[in-house]
């Protein structure tokens, strides 16, 4: 009797490990084996898709969806989109648009200037939401002439217009008929239609989105029918998910950890690339809190922190040393700012200036009976400035310098940097084309952290009516003379830390042709790939 | 049947006063966070935090009157299942949560009936032939299963199972088959020391003088283990169940997380992050509602097990 039991037993404790793995289909299609479609992963739901509001919708999503007037070359040159082309008054205050003929949303509504004023109007009825824009705050009203023609008044003659309607958001067009029937598209919408080339086709939240290219579209249509968006959360698994042939391509910055990045690349089997420098990581020194309102202070910072060291052990040397917070490439700032070299004696020279001194025995300076400490704040869920905290913490110690590490989640941090409660805070630029205007205009608004960290700055005032000046200026002489003087002081007053210039990674099966790098950080280059059967068989 | 009814009725009773403390505690929750609620709601708006921005929303929301008024009018909405609206998307905090909750309860089912499967017959099998070589094995199963993480597990199974043998594929499909690898990692765990308190429990029952007169009446060994022996080994170990079922819920955030599953952990997870407190308050009445059901059947279950429950103090 026993024994029947016991045999009883064992076969249902097998029939787990058996049968429910049998259940499985024995082949399944691998994604690569079809050559119409794409599978992409991303670690976040794609959001609903509202082109004229930020978070938690995707930028690489609403950009596959919806177009811009104007797009962003390389190297900041602007190319027609909708707009086939347009003037500028000599004054800068008026622009006018000739738009595209035949352009059609891909619920078939025509593209016209009726529909693309709809969709400014919804945008200016909410200025408030796109403060930190200037471009929404400078336009004073649009105008239609017949179909094609957009008038669109300025307040003043704010130079970075083009550039920024370039951006993925919030300047993108709606279809109309996808306006919700009260209210404006600031409280939702009804469905994402654009004119852009892929078109929203099937979405569950947090598990997939599909898209299907518009067979309508006006441009060079993808040679792709369809892009699937697998939503992963974890990065482990997303490069499981990409050896297994079940995700064709990997993009982004921190989508996968660079020590995966590596080791796709160095196998060999896979096309690993790394994109030209995009935006850069940087802390910002709070010149208004504690020991960091002290310029030596700041300056001996600079020179305590090993960049190079930095980048060749926690990025393998994918991204380049940042000497300033702006690249040369970006426009206007190429203008000759000396570096602070990594140099531990003269940071040491400048806190002893400073009076922080050094007793024997001691590894933390003190000044009055009081130790130099400083708060560093990163977002704790980012691995990367984590292990940049973890390093500078670990320089400044040399020079005698106790860093707190302060990670927090992101929210927490983000509040940190509003409210100015740091001595040192990541606080990365946002790339082209929001640089340098976007982030030069944003600094005079108390929720960033520029501002906090500028705020101790005698010069601040000066500093802020000379960036209300270079954005309305139509000189260009005159623009990078203010470009000059702004980007020296902040420079000179130490109140940013470059690391280094960010870059994206993209990882791609060696069936897909057609890469190459966006020039913005956050489009996805899905348009131009095209795939091919594997050459490798399962 | 009488005396039955009114276990389960005083049983009932005693949910009240739990609930109701939930109740509190949820609502509480949203005093005791760090950011103003109505600075969160303005920010997921990307509306600038000015003062009166502030006053006004604060307003809105209903955050300047008396908490005990504030509590009693979210208590009334909750009752009919209306938790407020996210703050992130706009939408009501239930329909949110039904796009996650299908997933988690999926989960937590296929787990439970993994962790049964498997537990049962490795602990009655462990006491019966107890100190032999599969008594052994099952120790060694139980020591791997309490010191293995288990989002480590979760990815060890992905990388053997969909990468090197491809059994599975690494992201879901939409079919059963989706629920296999996520529910061992879940259910592996807790396998592992339910076979072993069972083996415990079901070696301390067969010791019974109940257990050899009922050898003694003749009865089959097939009957004597599992309607003597089993019945009232189980107890404890349905016990525990019930207290560890909230250790569960928790664990499902990381399977949820490695195999890519939108469930109630990652959306909690999430709401936290997004600091969106009514969907955090409707996470933790959710959550602790689920949790107080499992133990509420779990204690019914005792009746089953042993009638001196069922039929209270009273001597059989």
């Amino acid at each position: 009797m026993r024994k029947a039991l016991f045999r009883v037993l064992l076969v249902v404790a097998a029939a787990v490990m058996v049968v429910l793995p049998s259940c499985t289909q024995p082949s399944f299609q691998s994604s690569t084996t079809q050559t119409s479609t794409l599978t992409f992963s991303w670690s976040q739901d794609v959001g609903s898709l509202n082109p004229h509001r930020y978070g938690p919708s995707q930028m690489f999503a609403q950009d596959l969806v919806y177009e811009p007037l104007v797009t962003y070359d390389r190297g900041g040159k602007i190319q027609p989109a909708l707009a086939e082309s347009w003037k500028v008054s000599p004054d800068g205050k008026l622009i006018t648009f000739q738009l595209r003929k035949g352009v059609q949303f891909s619920d078939g509504t025509p593209f016209n200037a009726a529909a693309a004023k709809a969709n400014f109007d919804q945008i200016l009825q909410n200025r408030k939401e796109h403060d930190w824009l200037g471009l929404v705050q400078e336009i004073d009203r649009v105008e239609i002439f017949g179909d094609r023609t957009l008038q669109m008044y300025l307040k003043n003659p704010y130079y970075p217009v083009l550039q920024e309607l370039t951006l993925i958001r919030p300047v993108r067009f709606l279809s109309p008929k996808a306006f919700p029937d009260e209210g404006t598209t600031a409280k939702g919408i009804k469905t994402p239609i654009g004119t852009g080339p892929w078109t929203l086709a099937d979405y569950r939240k947090d598990t997939y989105a599909v898209f299907k290219r518009n067979e309508n579209y006006w441009g060079q249509k993808p040679a792709l029918e369809q892009v699937t968006v697998k939503i992963i959360p974890d990065s482990e698994t997303r490069v499981l998910a990409f050896e297994r042939n079940e995700v064709d391509l990997i993009y982004g910055s921190d989508e996968i950890s660079l020590d995966a990045f590596r080791q796709l690349r160095d196998s060999g089997q896979y096309i690993a690339e790394v994109s030209p420098p995009l935006n850069t990581r940087a802390l910002s020194i709070n010149s208004s809190r504690g020991a960091t309102k002290d310029l030596k202070v700041r300056q001996a910072i600079q020179h305590s922190v090993n960049k190079d060291a930095i980048v060749a052990a926690i990025f393998y040397n994918t991204e380049q040393r940042a000497d300033t917070y702006f690249s040369k490439e970006v426009p206007y700032a190429n203008v000759g700012l000396r570096p602070y070299a990594y140099d531990v004696d003269r940071a040491k020279a400048l806190l002893d200036e400073a009076g922080w001194k050094q007793r024997a025995g001691q590894a933390i300076r003190q000044k009055d009976g009081q130790s130099l400490m400083l708060d560093l704040s990163f977002g704790g869920d980012n691995k990367v400035d984590r292990a940049i905290a973890e390093a500078i913490q670990a320089d400044l110690k040399i020079v005698g310098i106790d860093a707190k590490l302060l990670g927090e989640e992101k929210q927490a941090w983000r509040e940190r940097q509003a409210s100015g409660e740091f001595n040192l805070i990541f606080n990365e630029t946002w790339g082209p084309p929001y640089e340098p205007q976007a982030i030069v205009s944003s600094m005079r608004v108390a929720t960033h952290a520029d501002y906090a960290a500028q705020q101790g700055l005698s010069m601040k005032a000066e500093i802020d009516r000379k960036i209300g000046a270079v954005l309305t200026t139509i000189n260009k002489e005159q623009r990078q003379q203010l470009y000059r003087d702004i980007f020296t002081t902040l420079h000179e007053q130490a109140v940013y830390l470059p690391i280094s210039y960010s870059t994206n990674i993209a990882v791609l099966h060696k069936n897909l042709s057609g890469f190459e790098f966006m020039p913005q950080a956050y489009q996805v280059p899905i348009n131009k790939l095209s795939k091919s059967k594997p050459q490798h068989s399962l | 049947m009488k005396l039955t009814n009114h276990y389960i009725f005083r049983r009932s009773l005693q949910l009240i006063p739990v609930l109701l403390g939930i109740s509190i505690v949820a609502f509480l929750l949203l005093q005791l966070m760090p950011s103003d609620p109505a600075v969160v709601v303005l920010r997921a708006a990307e509306t600038p935090t000015t003062p009166e921005a502030i006053a006004d929303m604060r307003e809105k929301l209903g955050l300047n009157r008396p908490l005990l008024i504030q509590y009693v009018d979210w208590l009334w909405h909750v009752l009919r299942l209306d938790f407020g609206q996210s703050f992130v998307t706009g939408k009501p905090v239930l329909q949110e949560v039904m796009n996650y909750l299908p997933t988690t309860l999926m989960l937590m089912s296929c787990t439970i009936m993994l962790i049964f499967i498997v537990s049962l017959p490795i602990g009655i099998l462990a006491a019966l032939y107890r100190d032999t070589v599969f008594d052994q094995v099952s120790r060694l199963f139980a020591y791997v299963g309490v010191s293995m993480p288990s989002f480590w597990l979760g990815f060890l199974l992905l990388y053997v199972f969909s990468f090197k043998l491809g059994w599975f594929s690494v992201i879901s499909r939409g079919s059963i088959v989706d629920w296999v690898l996520p529910s061992i990692t879940l259910a592996f765990a807790p396998a592992a020391v339910y076979a072993r308190l069972l083996r415990g429990s079901m070696l301390e029952s067969l010791n019974q003088n109940y257990v050899l007169y009922a050898r003694a009446r003749g009865l089959s060994e097939r009957l004597v283990v599992l309607q003597y022996a089993l019945k009232n080994a189980l107890l404890p170990v349905v016990t525990v169940f019930g207290l560890n079922f909230a250790h569960l819920l928790a664990g499902t955030l990381v399977v949820e997380n490695v195999f890519a599953l939108p469930g109630l952990g990652r959306f909690a997870v999430q709401s936290i992050l997004n600091r969106d407190y009514p969907m955090i308050q409707c996470y933790v009445c959710l959550t602790a509602v689920l949790f107080v059901g499992v133990n509420f059947i779990v204690d019914l279950t005792y009746g089953y097990f042993d009638p001196r429950i069922r039929f209270g103090k009273q001597e059989l």
